[in-house]
């Protein structure tokens, strides 16, 4: 029973959301309109469990202080610190939420992925070399792509952008177009399979 | 030998240390590299310059501070160019933290040409979830988001009195910097209600929209800073606005870094080759 209630319940919805999509006739859009309240009220559900899975996940580190729990405790004031200062203080111009944003959030974000361009640099030093044929090709359209796609291009050749373009153009979206195809396709079949009920992945709780 | 053993084996550190230099020599004496428009750049550009005055553009802020230098300039571009042309902005997004650099746009970009909250702009906020946010807004914009930002109802809005769903908005664009993001409102918004987007993404996830721009989903794109620059030299030129351009300040610096990057491999790949001959033969 704790199984075939959420089976039926999955079945029905979507084959019902299935042909809603082709029926544009008002029970169909009224319902539809009823379904998107249902997934909003749920997501919101969702983000209170995220929040308490967030908390629990730290306080449990700190009672059994895990390597690194201390900064589980950051993590804990900085959750409860910008909750009240944002139910407090609203969100809205000049408000303490909105100073710590601009003053914390984004600078120690913006931080971290600027420090990215470095490791990048090395990396590329260290691990884009020319070893097979492929590689070598993979190194002359990023040779080409990396410098036309930025104004220096245009100045050393007026075709490096023109080739550049070729590349993302051409072979770039041929690939990609195949790579969509193939996730547009899985993701029909999962879907097709957890509706019928086939794939049970998602009920959790194990074998029965 | 022992030089081409070095050229493969260049300290970090230094690495470091020239990249920071070359990146910060240019901004502070910029030599002016000068983007010019592409034509994705160009067809983001005249869908929003086709907006009547007074229709609204939408603009999604798809992002957060990691990835602000590619994305803010262009969000700053764009909403300069829609309030000198006295198109209404909804602002929302689909990243919560991004909305704090919503905020911060909104507020100076309204304030250089004297805009009215909820009578020139609205900005609608975060609101979880995607689906219900994205296909909610298809049906009826007030009943997904029945307040905005700031929590006024936006009932109350006299902008948004004749907005009721995507059918009233003439062109999109999602400023986005990964999931959910742009390819979210093609899925949902574009294939369900038609709507017309429009998208800027960081210059590593440029290559995944090429297929959209193809099929004709995207309208246009904006890629990295380079796309947002491209976006300020067309609003420059145009005399939209004669306010600091971050992106195309930065473009120097880009190059310069692309060009050290490539400089880099170059050594790297020479030592390389001496190194694996040598090898080679010792093996042999």
């Amino acid at each position: 029973m704790q199984r075939t209630i959420p089976l039926a319940i999955c079945f029905i919805m979507g084959i019902f959301m299935m042909v809603q999509f082709f029926v544009p006739h008002p029970i169909s859009i009224n319902s539809y309109d009823i379904v998107l309240r249902w997934i909003r009220i749920i997501t919101i559900f969702a983000l209170v469990l995220g929040v308490g899975s967030l908390a629990m996940y730290h306080t449990t580190k700190i009672r059994r202080r895990v390597t690194g729990w201390t900064f589980s405790i950051v993590t804990i004031i900085a959750l409860v610190v910008t909750a009240i200062i944002g139910l407090i203080g609203g969100v809205g111009r000049g408000s303490w939420l909105q100073v710590i944003f601009q003053n914390i959030f984004v600078p120690v974000n913006s931080t971290m992925f600027s420090i990215l361009a470095f490791y990048m640099a090395s990396a590329a030093y260290r691990a884009f070399r020319a070893r097979t044929k492929e590689a070598t090709i993979l190194l002359i359209a990023a040779f080409i792509v990396m410098l036309g796609m930025v104004p220096i291009g245009s100045a050393i050749s007026k075709r490096l952008p023109e080739l550049a373009e070729w590349i993302l153009t051409v072979p770039n979206t041929a690939a990609k177009r195949g790579i969509i195809f193939g996730i547009a396709l899985g993701g029909i079949a999962t879907s097709l399979k957890i509706i019928l009920g086939i794939e049970r992945g998602w009920l959790g709780g194990g074998k029965q | 030998m022992k030089f081409f053993q070095a050229l493969g084996k260049i300290d970090r550190k230094i690495i470091f240390i020239v990249l920071a230099i070359v990146i910060i020599i240019p901004l502070l004496k910029p030599f002016g590299l000068i983007s010019r428009a592409s034509s994705r750049a160009e067809a983001i550009f005249n869908a929003v310059d086709a907006i009547p005055p007074g229709k609204p553009l939408m603009i999604s802020i798809d992002f957060d501070p990691g990835s602000m230098p590619e994305l803010y300039p262009m969000l700053t571009a764009i909403l300069r160019h829609a309030m000198a042309k006295d198109v209404k902005v909804i602002l929302l997004g689909l990243w919560l933290t991004g909305m704090g650099l919503g905020e911060q746009s909104l507020t100076t970009v309204s304030y250089e040409y004297n805009k009215v909250y909820g009578q020139d702009y609205v900005f609608l906020g975060w609101k979880s979830g995607v689906l219900p946010v994205v296909l909610g807004m298809g049906e009826d914009i007030k009943k997904a988001y029945p307040a905005d930002y700031y929590g006024t109802p936006l009932e109350s809005l006299p902008m948004m009195a004749n907005i009721k769903n995507y059918r009233d908005i003439p062109f999109f664009i999602s400023l986005s910097a990964g999931t959910p993001g742009y390819e979210s409102w093609i899925a949902y918004a574009q294939s369900r209600y038609g709507l017309k987007i429009g998208a800027g993404v960081t210059a590593v996830s440029a290559a995944d929209a090429y297929p959209y721009l193809q099929t004709g989903q995207l309208t246009g794109m904006l890629g990295g800073m380079k796309g947002a620059s491209e976006y300020e030299f067309l609003v420059t030129q145009k005399g939209y606005t004669r306010q600091f351009s971050p992106a195309s300040q930065a473009m120097d610096s880009q190059s310069l870094a692309h060009l050290l990057i490539l400089i880099l491999i170059v050594i790297g790949n020479t030592g390389y080759f001496f190194t694996r001959k040598v090898t080679r033969k010792e093996t042999k």
